[in-house]
C-alpha cells in the first residue's frame, strides 16, 4: 500500500488535472467505443459471428485506458526522469523484436509483438518513448542543444534508429510521426534554425527515397495521384474512405445507418474517420477537429505553464502527437495524403494505440496539476502560508493517507532544491 | 512554439476545409456513387416460386445451380506489375481449359481488373469440382484467387413437355417468357429490393444467419387447377391424333363446369421448356387460347339454348330443313344430311345447317348476338395469361347482316377460341350459368402462407335450368345411335356432346377452302350431373376432317382419364364390360400408370404404389424420383424413414427402390445428381 501511495504521489505543490483535458479524453474514449461498434458490427459478425466481437475488446481497453489516465495522472512526471533509459531499451528491444520475426504479422506487416496471448504494436509505444526520451535529454542538454554535435546529432541518431525500425515493420506512418515529434521538439528546444532546415530537407529525401525504392508505396503513391484509374485495386481503399465522407453530406445519414463499412476495409481502425463522416456527417467531423484542436490547444497551455522544462517538453511532445496523428489521420481518410497506417487517437480500435493513448493524456494530465494551478499556488502561499503542500493533498489524497499524519506517508520528503518552486522556463525564451 | 501550433491549427483547419468541399459540395454526387456500388453488387437473383399442380406435383421448380464468377482484383493481388500479362495468361488457359470457353475471353476479363465479372453461368457439377481444384483446393502456390462458384437459380421443369405452352420458359436474366411465367412474373420472381445493402465488397449475402431463411425473399409458389393426370392424357392424345392425322396444330380444354376450374390446358405442337432454345416461336403458343378459329357445328348447340331461351321454338316441335338446300341473298347453304322435317334433337344429331340458320334468323341478329355474347364468346376469359386472344363474334364491326346472321347460327363467320368454346359449354353442363375460369387456384410464399387463393365464382345466368337440361339431353342424341358423335361415348356414361367439322378461310383467296377443316367435338359427361366438360379442336386434320372421327376419340379418352380420377363408376351397366372392370379395380392405380407414362416411367412427387396392404410397423418407400432433395427429406421424415442424402440437385435413383416395404425408422440413401 505504501509503495502504491509513494507511486502515486501527485508531488508536493500539484494543483488538480486540467479538467477540459481530462473530460475531452474521457469523452472520445467513450465516443471511441459507439463509433468501433458502428463500423465494425458487419465485420465482427461475418467473420467472429459476434456481432459485438470488436465492441467487447473496445470497451475492455477503454476501461484500462481510464485507469491508466487515472493511474499516470497521479504518478508524478518528475519521476519519469530515471525511467527514461529502461523504457526507451525496452521499446527498442520490442521494435528490434517485431523487426527481426518475433512479429505476429497483421495486414502484411509485422508490427504486432505476440507476447502471450496480448499483442502488443511496438511502434504505438515507441511514439511516447521518443518524447519522454528527448524531454529528458534536450533538458539535460539545455544550453549546448544549439551545437550539432551534442544538442543534435544524438537525438537524431536514435530518432533515426527508430524510425528505421519502424520503416522495417515497415510502418511508413509511424516512421513519420517519430520524425515530426523529433523536429518539433528540437525546435522548441531552440536548436539552430538552419540545423533544422537541413534535417528537414534531409527527411524529406529519406521519404522520398523510402518511397520510391520499395515498389509497394511506390504503387501505392502512384495510385494515389491517379485515384479514379486504380479505385478497383491499389486505391480502392482510399476512394471508398472518400466515398463514405461524402455520402455523409452535412448531418450524416445517422449513427449505425452507415453502409459503406460493407465496402471500406479496416473501417473500425485506421479508417474510423470515414466512417465517422458518413455516419455524423460534416458536422460530426467539424466537432470531431475541434475536439483534438482543444486538446492541443489545452496541452500546449499546460507545456507553457509547466514548471520546470522536462515537463513543458513532455506536456508539448505529447500535445504535438496527439495533433499531428489525428491530422494525418483523417487527411489520409479524406486522401489529402497517401494512405499510411496511423491511428484517430482514442478512437480507433486497437489495444496499444488506445492504451499508449491513455498514458500520454495521464502525463499531461500530470504535467497539468502544477500547470493549470500557477494562480492556485500563489494564493496558497499568500492565504495559507508555508504549507501549501501539505493542504494540497489534504483536498484529494485523503483516501492514501490520515490527514493528521501525512509526513510518514511521505518518508523520502522532497529535496529542498527540489522544493524550490523554479520558474517554469518559457521555451520561447530559451530560444 | 506559437508557430508549430498555429501550423497544427492550420492543418486541422486544412482537414476541415477539405471536408467542407467533400462533403457539402460533392456529397450528393459521392452519396449517388455510394447507393449505385450498392446496387450494382446484386446479381443473385432471388429463387423463383415453383408451380404446381392441383395435387402438389411440381410443374416447375428452380434449382441452385452452380455458376462460377472472378474476382480480377483478388486474382491478381500481390503479382509485380511487369508479370501481370504472364500470371494472367496462365490463368486464363488454365480456368478456359476447365471450362471449355475462350481463354483469350477470359484473359480479357482478369485483365479489366473488376471485382465482378461471370466466368461461365450454370456450369455442371464436374466443372464446378475442377474450378474447386484450381482454386480452393489447391497448393497455396499454385492456387489461382478470386475463382468464386456459387449456386444461381437454375428453371427446371421436371415433366418435360408436360404443360410445356401453359407454362412458358425462363430466361436466363430471370424474367419468365411466355405463358404463366410470363404472365405471372412479378409473383413468382420473388424481391430482389428487399436486399439492398445486405452485399459486401464481393458481393456475397451477409448475415447469412438472419436470412438463412431466403425464403423471405423468395418468389410465391403457383398451385395451378391442373390436374397431371388428365394433362397428360390429353396431351397424349391430341399429340396421338395430330400424328396421325396430319394436323397442324389443336388444343383440348377440361373444365370442370361447375367450379370452372381448368383441369387440362393442351396445346400441339408443344415443346420442352427445359431446352426452350430448340423450339419455335409456333411450337410454345398456348393455341387454347392464342388461336381464333371457325367453330363451325358446335356452335349449333349454344344456338339452340338461345332459340329456346328466347322461345323462339320449343323443345318439342319439329323444322322443315328444306330438303338439304336454302337460299338466302345469293348464298346457298347445304346440309351434309339433307332432311324434310326434324325435331330439335335431330337438328343437332344430323347438324343440320339449314335448321340452325333458321333459329337465328328466327331470333334476328341482336338477340342472338347477345346470346353469344352472354356465352362468353368475344371477349376475353379473363385468365392471367398472355396473348388470350377475344375472338371475334362481329368480323366487321357492325351488325351482321341475314346471311351473316343465318351463317353464325351454325358457327361460320365468326372467331372463337377454344377456351370460350370449353367454358359455354361448361355453362349448358352445369344449368346454365357462365362460370370464371380459374387457373391459379392458390398463391401461396415459400413459407407456405396464402397470398391469394380464388373460389369459384359464377360470371351470370346464361339459359335457364330448364333449357340447359333440355339441351344437354338433346346433345345425348348426338352421341347416340347414328348421331354423328357416337365415337365420343365413354363406355357406360352418358355423353353430351356435339361434332363440328367447319371449313377454314383460305387467307390467300378469302374464301373457303376446299380441304382444310377444323376438326372439333364439344361436351361433357357424365351428361345428366357432368363432373367435366371438354372442348377439342384440331386444326387442319388431313385424311380424315369430320369432327366425330377425329376429335370425339380424344374426348372420350380424356373423359375416360377424368372420371376415373374422380373415381365415378359407371351408371348404366349395359355397356360395360364386366371382365373390364375387374381388371381395373382401382382408379386411382390407372391414374397412376398413366403418370408413370407421363413421365417416361419416372412417378410423381407424392405417388405411393397404391398396391397391396402395408402391415403396422412397416412403412412403403414412396418414389421421390425427379424430386429436390429438401421436399424429398422431409417426406421421408414424415413417414418414419431415415433419409441419407448423397449429391446434390434432383433425386435419381433410392436405396431401397422405391415400393419396397420396410421397417419404420429404416435408412435411405437418395442419391441426387443436378438437373441439367
Amino acid at each position: 500500500m505504501t509503495t502504491i501511495t509513494r507511486l502515486l504521489t501527485r508531488g508536493p505543490d500539484r494543483g488538480p488535472v486540467d479538467i477540459v483535458l481530462a473530460a475531452l479524453a474521457v469523452a472520445l474514449l467513450g465516443f471511441g467505443v459507439v463509433m468501433v461498434y458502428s463500423s465494425s458490427v458487419i465485420e465482427a459478425t461475418v467473420v467472429f459471428k459476434d456481432p459485438q466481437y470488436f465492441l467487447k475488446r473496445q470497451g475492455f481497453y477503454a476501461l484500462g485506458g481510464l485507469s491508466v489516465i487515472f493511474l499516470t495522472s497521479r504518478f508524478d512526471y518528475r519521476k519519469l526522469r530515471p525511467l527514461t533509459y529502461p523504457i526507451m531499451g525496452l521499446v527498442t528491444l520490442m521494435m528490434i523484436a517485431s523487426v527481426i520475426g518475433l512479429g505476429h504479422s497483421g495486414g502484411g506487416a509485422a508490427r504486432w509483438l505476440a507476447i502471450g496471448p496480448v499483442h502488443i504494436q511496438p511502434s504505438e509505444t515507441a511514439k511516447l518513448a521518443l518524447v519522454l526520451w528527448l524531454a529528458y535529454s534536450l533538458e539535460k542538454k539545455r544550453e549546448r542543444v544549439r551545437s550539432f554535435s551534442i544538442g543534435m546529432l544524438p537525438h537524431l541518431l536514435m530518432a533515426g534508429f527508430l524510425m528505421i525500425l519502424c520503416l522495417k515493420q515497415p510502418d511508413f506512418g509511424g516512421a513519420s510521426v517519430l520524425l515530426l515529434l523529433t523536429f518539433t521538439l528540437l525546435f522548441v528546444a531552440g536548436a539552430r534554425l538552419g540545423y533544422l532546415l537541413g534535417l528537414a530537407m534531409l527527411g524529406s529525401l529519406f521519404a522520398v527515397w523510402a518511397v520510391r525504392f520499395t515498389s509497394y508505396r511506390w504503387e501505392r503513391m502512384l495510385a494515389w495521384f491517379n485515384m479514379s484509374e486504380h479505385r478497383q485495386d491499389l486505391a480502392y481503399q482510399p476512394f471508398q474512405s472518400v466515398m463514405s465522407f461524402g455520402s455523409g453530406k452535412l448531418f450524416g445519414l445517422g449513427l449505425g445507418k452507415g453502409l459503406q463499412v460493407l465496402y471500406l476495409p479496416e473501417a473500425h481502425t485506421d479508417f474510423i474517420s470515414a466512417i465517422i463522416g458518413e455516419e455524423l456527417g460534416f458536422i460530426g467531423i467539424l466537432a470531431l477537429c475541434t475536439v483534438y484542436l482543444v486538446i492541443v490547444a489545452r496541452g500546449v497551455r499546460t507545456a507553457l505553464a509547466a514548471e520546470d522544462e522536462y515537463g513543458s517538453y513532455i506536456a508539448f511532445g505529447i500535445s504535438v502527437l496527439f495533433g499531428v496523428q489525428a491530422l494525418i489521420n483523417l487527411a489520409v481518410a479524406m486522401s489529402m495524403l497517401p494512405t499510411k497506417g496511423l491511428t484517430l487517437p482514442f478512437v480507433s480500435f486497437g489495444g496499444s494505440s488506445l492504451l499508449v493513448c491513455a498514458a500520454a493524456m495521464g502525463i499531461l494530465l500530470n504535467i497539468s496539476r502544477s500547470s493549470g494551478s500557477g494562480n492556485l499556488r500563489v494564493s496558497f502561499s499568500t492565504a495559507r502560508g508555508p504549507e501549501p503542500e501539505a493542504s494540497a493533498m489534504l483536498v484529494t489524497e485523503a483516501s492514501f493517507a490520515p490527514a493528521t499524519s501525512p509526513a510518514p506517508a511521505y518518508p523520502k520528503s522532497p529535496t529542498p532544491k527540489q522544493r524550490q518552486p523554479r520558474p517554469p522556463p518559457s521555451p520561447k525564451e530559451a530560444r | 512554439m506559437g508557430m508549430l501550433c498555429g501550423l497544427l491549427a492550420l492543418g486541422l483547419g486544412l482537414v476541415v476545409s477539405a471536408g467542407w468541399d467533400l462533403m457539402i459540395g460533392d456529397g450528393a454526387a459521392w452519396r449517388e456513387l455510394a447507393e449505385s456500388q450498392r446496387q450494382r453488387r446484386l446479381h443473385v437473383a432471388p429463387k423463383r416460386g415453383g408451380v404446381y399442380d392441383r395435387n402438389g406435383s411440381a410443374l416447375a421448380v428452380s434449382v441452385e445451380v452452380p455458376s462460377v464468377s472472378l474476382d480480377a482484383v483478388e486474382l491478381l493481388r500481390g503479382v509485380p506489375s511487369q508479370q501481370v500479362p504472364v500470371v494472367a495468361r496462365q490463368a486464363a488457359n488454365a480456368i478456359a481449359a476447365v471450362l471449355g470457353i475462350d481463354a483469350a475471353q477470359v484473359e480479357r476479363r482478369i485483365l479489366a481488373k473488376h471485382r465482378f465479372a461471370w466466368l461461365k453461368r450454370q456450369i455442371s457439377a464436374l466443372e464446378a469440382d475442377k474450378i474447386r481444384a484450381l482454386s480452393a483446393d489447391a497448393p497455396e502456390d499454385r492456387r489461382i484467387h478470386g475463382l468464386v462458384v456459387e449456386g444461381e437459380g437454375r428453371r427446371y421443369y421436371p415433366r418435360r413437355e408436360l404443360a410445356g405452352p401453359l407454362l412458358g420458359f425462363v430466361a436466363p436474366d430471370g424474367e419468365g417468357k411466355d405463358g404463366l411465367e410470363y404472365a405471372l412474373n412479378d409473383d413468382l420472381k420473388g424481391n430482389a429490393e428487399q436486399l439492398k445493402g445486405l452485399r459486401d465488397r464481393s458481393g456475397r449475402l451477409l448475415f447469412s444467419d438472419g436470412i438463412e431463411d431466403d425464403r423471405a425473399f423468395a418468389g410465391h409458389n403457383l398451385y395451378l387447377t391442373i390436374d397431371q393426370g388428365i394433362q397428360y392424357v390429353a396431351e397424349h392424345e391430341l399429340q396421338a391424333a395430330a400424328r396421325t392425322f396430319e394436323a397442324t396444330g389443336g388444343s383440348v380444354v377440361v373444365v370442370n363446369p361447375n367450379t370452372g376450374e381448368i383441369l387440362a390446358l393442351a396445346s400441339f405442337p408443344t415443346f420442352n421448356p427445359n431446352d426452350y432454345t430448340e423450339s419455335q416461336p409456333e411450337q410454345r403458343r398456348d393455341r387454347a387460347m392464342s388461336d381464333v378459329f371457325e367453330p363451325g357445328s358446335t356452335m349449333k348447340m349454344f344456338t339452340v339454348a338461345a332459340g329456346l331461351t328466347s322461345g323462339v321454338i320449343t323443345p318439342t316441335q319439329k323444322m322443315y330443313c328444306e330438303k338439304g338446300v336454302m337460299q338466302i341473298d345469293n348464298v346457298t347453304i347445304r346440309d351434309t344430311h339433307p332432311s324434310e322435317w326434324l325435331t330439335i334433337p335431330q337438328i343437332l344429331a344430323v347438324s343440320s345447317n339449314i335448321c340452325a340458320a333458321k333459329i337465328g334468323l328466327g331470333m334476328g341478329e341482336s338477340k342472338l348476338y347477345e346470346a353469344f355474347r352472354r356465352f362468353g364468346f368475344g371477349q376475353e376469359s379473363g385468365l392471367p395469361f398472355a396473348g388470350e386472344a377475344p375472338g371475334t363474334l362481329r368480323p366487321r364491326s357492325r351488325p351482321w347482316v341475314q346471311v351473316e346472321t343465318a351463317s353464325a347460327a351454325f358457327g361460320q363467320g365468326i372467331g372463337v377460341t377454344n377456351m370460350q368454346m370449353a367454358m359455354a359449354a361448361a355453362a349448358i353442363a352445369n344449368g346454365g350459368e357462365l362460370m370464371e375460369p380459374l387457373l391459379v387456384r392458390k398463391v401461396s410464399t415459400s413459407a407456405g402462407e396464402v397470398v391469394r387463393e380464388v373460389s369459384p365464382h359464377v360470371r351470370r345466368r346464361v339459359i335457364p335450368k330448364d333449357v340447359a337440361r333440355a339441351v344437354s339431353e338433346m346433345l345425348v342424341a348426338v352421341t347416340e345411335g347414328d348421331g354423328t358423335g357416337t365415337e365420343a361415348v365413354v363406355d357406360g356414361y352418358r355423353v353430351a356432346g356435339k361434332t363440328g367439322t367447319a371449313q377454314k378461310t383460305d387467307p390467300k383467296t378469302g374464301r373457303y377452302s376446299i380441304d382444310k377443316y377444323i376438326a372439333s367435338f364439344v361436351g361433357f359427361v357424365p351428361a345428366e350431373k357432368p363432373i367435366v366438360a371438354i372442348a377439342v379442336t384440331i386444326d387442319e386434320p388431313m385424311v380424315e376432317h369430320a369432327g366425330g372421327a377425329v376429335a370425339a376419340p380424344i374426348f372420350r379418352h380424356v373423359a375416360q382419364m377424368a372420371l376415373k380420377l374422380a373415381g365415378l363408376t359407371p351408371k348404366t351397366s349395359d355397356h360395360t364390360d364386366v371382365a373390364v372392370l375387374a381388371r381395373t379395380p382401382d382408379p386411382a392405380n390407372i391414374a397412376y400408370e398413366a403418370l408413370r407414362e407421363a413421365q417416361g416411367k419416372k412417378p410423381a412427387v407424392q405417388e405411393v404404389l397404391a398396391t397391396g396392404a402395408v402391415s403396422p410397423g412397416k412403412v412403403r418407400i414412396p418414389n421421390l424420383t425427379g424430386v429436390p432433395a429438401r421436399q424429398a427429406m422431409k417426406q421421408m421424415i414424415e413417414i418414419g424413414l431415415t433419409p441419407h442424402i448423397a449429391g446434390s440437385g434432383l433425386i435419381v435413383t433410392q436405396q431401397p427402390p422405391p415400393g419396397s416395404v420396410v421397417d419404420a425408422k429404416s435408412e435411405v440413401l437418395l442419391i441426387l445428381e443436378p438437373a441439367t
